[in-house]
């Protein structure tokens, strides 16, 4: 048990991105929220959770001032916009770790099979202009114990948002 | 349930996808309604497809997916022929794409057990497919899919195309009389 506890703790994010070919980045200087996207919503326990949308806004503003763009003054016309969704699916894993590492004998070797709950981060970046999305990332990860825990939470969107974002071509 | 029983459950389950087992290449598969003549078609368009789930959250609403599976698509099948049209088109192309989770029973299901075998794990099973419907008559003429191992895939956008070029080029060439 302590392994499949180390396992899962550890389990590293999974981060990947899309981007539009030939985009030249160096045109963008100013982003703002685009509308709640039309997706299927996800999950109950996030649309219902202020502190949630509030924490992505929050950890997407400060990447982007880092990368130099600038949030748009209201009722600007904002270069870019900016939408997230966040879904969450059950997943099953096959764990065999023990035996790999030669930790077990005859019976307890059998695989172990669990079901855990990974969530999806998505960020669309769209062109204001054209409205076409010209770039997407995201950040996958276990939630086990994380929805009920707001700092753990916290640190989850803050790592996920921080990964996929540096997959965000600069524009200086 | 307890998980031994759930695991044999699993097991039992994972049989039927053996075959797609986490190694296995592309594979590809298509069914040509009876009386089917290809000849008899020139021109083709796409058909508005409301619902563009596919199970996972990064390929919905994509659009460098979609995209690229459009222009695959219409590439090979210009290459047989057709000519895309905006309007009144001889047939009409679907596509869907989707991703499940699936077992790979690995050795679990051998008689004896033994140490260097792979075990059961779990993957991503991707399937594209592609349907093609006589306009006229609104009849669905042929289907073709494929399916593949798509862990790891996604996150790397260059594999991913790469893996829908080989699917798409391999599942247009299963449409018969064209060749």
């Amino acid at each position: 048990m302590a392994a499949l506890v180390l396992t899962m703790g550890c389990a590293t994010m999974g981060v990947g991105s899309h981007v539009q070919t030939g985009l030249n980045v160096a045109q963008y200087h100013t982003y703002d929220w685009g509308q709640a996207d039309a997706l299927p919503a996800g999950d109950p326990r996030l649309d219902e959770d202020p502190f949630f949308k509030d924490h992505i806004l929050g950890a997407v503003e400060k990447q982007m001032a880092a990368k130099g763009f600038e949030r748009a003054e209201v009722d600007g016309h904002p270069d870019l916009l900016i939408h997230y969704h966040a879904a969450i699916n059950r997943r099953l894993e096959v764990n065999r770790t023990d035996q790999e590492y030669g930790y077990c004998a005859d019976e307890e070797c059998r695989a172990r099979v669990f079901e855990y709950e990974a969530g999806t981060l998505v960020l669309d970046i769209v062109d204001a202009n054209t409205n076409r999305v010209i770039w997407r990332g995201w950040a996958q990860d276990t939630i086990e114990g994380v929805l009920e825990d707001q700092d753990r939470m916290s640190r989850k969107i803050d790592e996920a948002v921080r990964l996929m974002l540096a997959r965000f071509p600069r524009p200086l | 349930m307890n998980p031994s029983r759930r695991l044999a459950g699993l097991a039992a389950l994972g049989a039927s996808v053996l075959m797609l087992g986490a190694c296995a290449p592309l594979t590809v598969h298509s069914f040509t309604a009876r009386g089917t003549n290809f000849a008899t078609y020139r021109t083709y368009g796409w058909a508005d497809d409301a619902s563009r789930a596919t199970g996972d959250p990064r390929l919905d609403n994509n659009p460098f997916f979609q995209t690229r599976i459009q222009t695959d698509t219409d590439r090979q099948l210009t290459t047989l022929g057709f000519e895309k049209v905006a309007s009144a088109p001889d047939l009409l192309v679907h596509y869907h794409a989707s991703v499940t989770q699936k077992l790979d029973i690995g050795a679990a299901d051998q008689a004896y057990a033994c140490d260097d075998c792979p075990g059961p794990s779990m993957y991503d099973a991707g399937t594209i497919l592609l349907d093609i419907v006589d306009a006229r008559t609104n009849k669905l003429i042929w289907r073709g899919w494929a399916e593949t191992n798509m862990d790891g895939v996604v996150n790397n956008q260059a594999s991913l195309e790469q893996r829908i070029d080989e699917a798409i080029a391999k599942i247009v060439a299963t449409i018969p009389g064209r060749l």
